[in-house]
């Protein structure tokens, strides 16, 4: 490692996240290691790494969704309970996209009816209860993600594409502060993964979101995240990308294949990965 | 008209109300919960159900105990055993509920045949006795009914971003576990209370059939629900006027009614499907 992690630097004010310490173990094994970051407001950071590095597991554990084996994820200044609890005002603050939708089933459920269920917060409620404030916002939300004409379509009736802007008009349909993706171009082809990822910029800065995103595309976090994380287990680097990210590091990181290729729409892109393969 | 005369005399009879009020209540309760049930991928979890209620009624007959006291702890015991063996087992959930299924229906067999006195009652235990069906009994389907339904309405949210994603579901505030629990414990408590009515052979067929008719004509959550325990109720009650006018078992003439409305179902969602569908 080329000198001292640098842990991302609050630029001002309290962070919107905060992981202290961070252990997390996974089918048995120590998945990740005393990671401690913190996410500045309004910023967009990128978490990379190989595969099976631990990056869906540290989402899965700061969403609470896994048990911590040690150490403290504080969101908007509260701290999560040990089975990931979190108050209620904080938890309505957070969104995430996943890599994958199943849909169990072919669920019968419109895209205005999924987009529902994200206005609505947790906990009980009578089923119709907010309803022309909630169709107002599911409306805007889809307008907003280009779903416009999509409502009454069923989920399982979208593509890959539009299915990833479904779920961001999900984040969307109700105002939030922390979004979390986990590798959510993942799947699409060049111009869909093109077009969320423009989407995605400009609802960030439209919203005010601060977004924590796995990705593997290093050229688009290079372009335009502030801060970049490197995860192997342990946090090996982080920092802003054009330092975290030089080709030592990515050695470091990746191993000595990381290799550059060209995607289809001739940006030249640096791609990191196990495989020893050249494209375009 | 001397048919018709006959079936009226028949329905008249309070046995015959009972048995009527009781198919509407179990068949609407068993469509609510398997439109949920059939989209998790519970369908053979309810069928492992009812045939491990076999083993908890012969449990209770070999310990001198009131079988329907036995069943309900029974049932939701077994299913939370299975439910963390299927969690923790890392084998594939339909090879590991086969492996419960057949080795409970086996040992109820052998647990059934120590009992001399109840190898006639066999056949009321495998297609149900709904015709024998008492007020207490629909007191409590009625009373589970509710339940089932204010629970469903008022988690509805937690109960679709749960089907539709694990994880989707716990980011954004569905406490996952414990709604998979409570959903769990609701389906043995009505496999449970259903089996007297509709057998252990029969009972997943209550959960399925119904469901995967109304998932085919529906394609809005609420509506999809709603027909799947419209539907339950509905083929229930056709099946049973149905054995009342030919004098055949009530169970499976509820079954083949149901199994009927779900062809239509196909029918008319495939009339209704345009030539590709994306």
């Amino acid at each position: 490692m080329s000198g001292p992690p640098t842990h991302g630097e609050v630029l001002g004010g309290e962070p919107v996240l905060e992981v202290s310490e961070l252990s997390v173990r996974r089918d048995g094994q120590l998945a990740v290691e005393k990671v401690s970051f913190q996410l500045a407001r309004e910023t967009d950071t990128a978490l990379v790494g190989p595969n099976g590095a631990g990056k869906s597991t540290l989402v899965a554990a700061v969403l609470g969704l896994l048990p911590r084996q040690s150490g403290t994820v504080r969101i908007l200044g509260q701290a999560m309970g040990p089975s990931g609890a979190l108050p209620r005002s904080v938890r309505t603050q957070i969104a995430y996209v996943p890599q994958r939708l199943e849909l169990q089933g072919r669920i019968p459920l419109t895209l205005a009816e999924f987009i529902g269920h994200g206005f609505d917060p947790p906990g009980p409620r009578l089923p119709w209860a907010g309803g022309r404030q909630r169709r107002q916002a599911v409306a805007q939300a889809l307008e907003r993600t280009g779903c416009g004409g999509l409502g009454e379509r069923l989920l399982s009736e979208l593509s890959g594409g539009q299915l990833k802007r479904a779920l961001l008009a999900f984040c969307l349909v109700r105002p939030r502060q922390l979004l979390l993706l986990d590798e959510a171009q993942a799947g699409l082809d060049g111009p869909s993964g093109e077009r969320f990822h423009q989407l995605l910029l400009d609802l960030r800065r439209q919203e005010g979101w601060t977004v924590l995103q796995v990705s593997h595309d290093l050229e688009m976090v290079r372009s335009s995240c502030d801060q970049v994380l490197c995860l192997n287990r342990r946090l090996r680097c982080s920092g802003r990308p054009d330092h975290a990210l030089s080709p030592a590091r990515l050695a470091e990181l990746y191993g000595s294949n990381v290799v550059p290729y060209h995607h289809h729409h001739h940006h030249n892109h640096q791609r990191a990965g196990n495989r020893n393969e050249h494209h375009g | 008209m001397a048919e018709l005369q006959e079936l009226a005399a028949v329905l008249s009879q309070p046995f015959m109300e009972r048995a009527l009020l009781g198919g509407l209540l179990t068949g609407a309760l068993g469509g609510l919960l398997g439109s949920f049930a059939v989209l998790r991928q519970l369908s053979f979890f309810s069928d492992a159900l009812g045939h491990s209620a076999l083993l908890g009624i012969s449990i209770g007959i070999l310990l001198g105990i009131n079988p329907t006291v036995v069943l309900i702890p029974f049932a939701v015991l077994f299913a939370l055993m299975v439910n963390g063996l299927v969690a923790r087992s890392g084998l594939p959930a339909d090879a590991l509920l086969n492996i419960v299924y057949s080795s409970s229906l086996a040992l109820a067999v052998v647990a059934l045949s120590l009992v001399e006195s109840y190898s006639g009652g066999i056949q009321q235990l495998l297609f149900g006795d709904i015709l024998g069906i008492r007020w207490s009994d629909l007191a409590v389907i009625a009373l589970l009914l509710i339940a089932a339904i204010t629970y469903l309405a008022l988690s509805l949210r937690a109960q679709v971003l749960l089907t539709l994603n694990n994880d989707l579901a716990g980011a954004f505030g569905v406490s996952t576990q414990s709604h998979r629990l409570a959903f769990i414990i609701l389906l043995a408590v009505v496999v449970a209370v259903s089996i007297k009515a509709v057998g252990v052979l029969l009972i997943s067929a209550f959960v399925v059939i119904p469901a995967c008719a109304g998932r085919l004509l529906s394609r809005r959550f609420p509506l999809y629900v709603l027909s799947s325990s419209a539907l339950g109720g509905g083929c229930a009650l056709l099946g049973l006027l149905g054995s009342g006018l030919t004098d055949l078992p009530s169970g499976p003439c509820v079954v083949i009614v149901q199994f009927a409305g779900f062809l239509v179902a196909l029918l008319l969602s495939q009339l209704g499907r345009p030539a590709a569908t994306a």
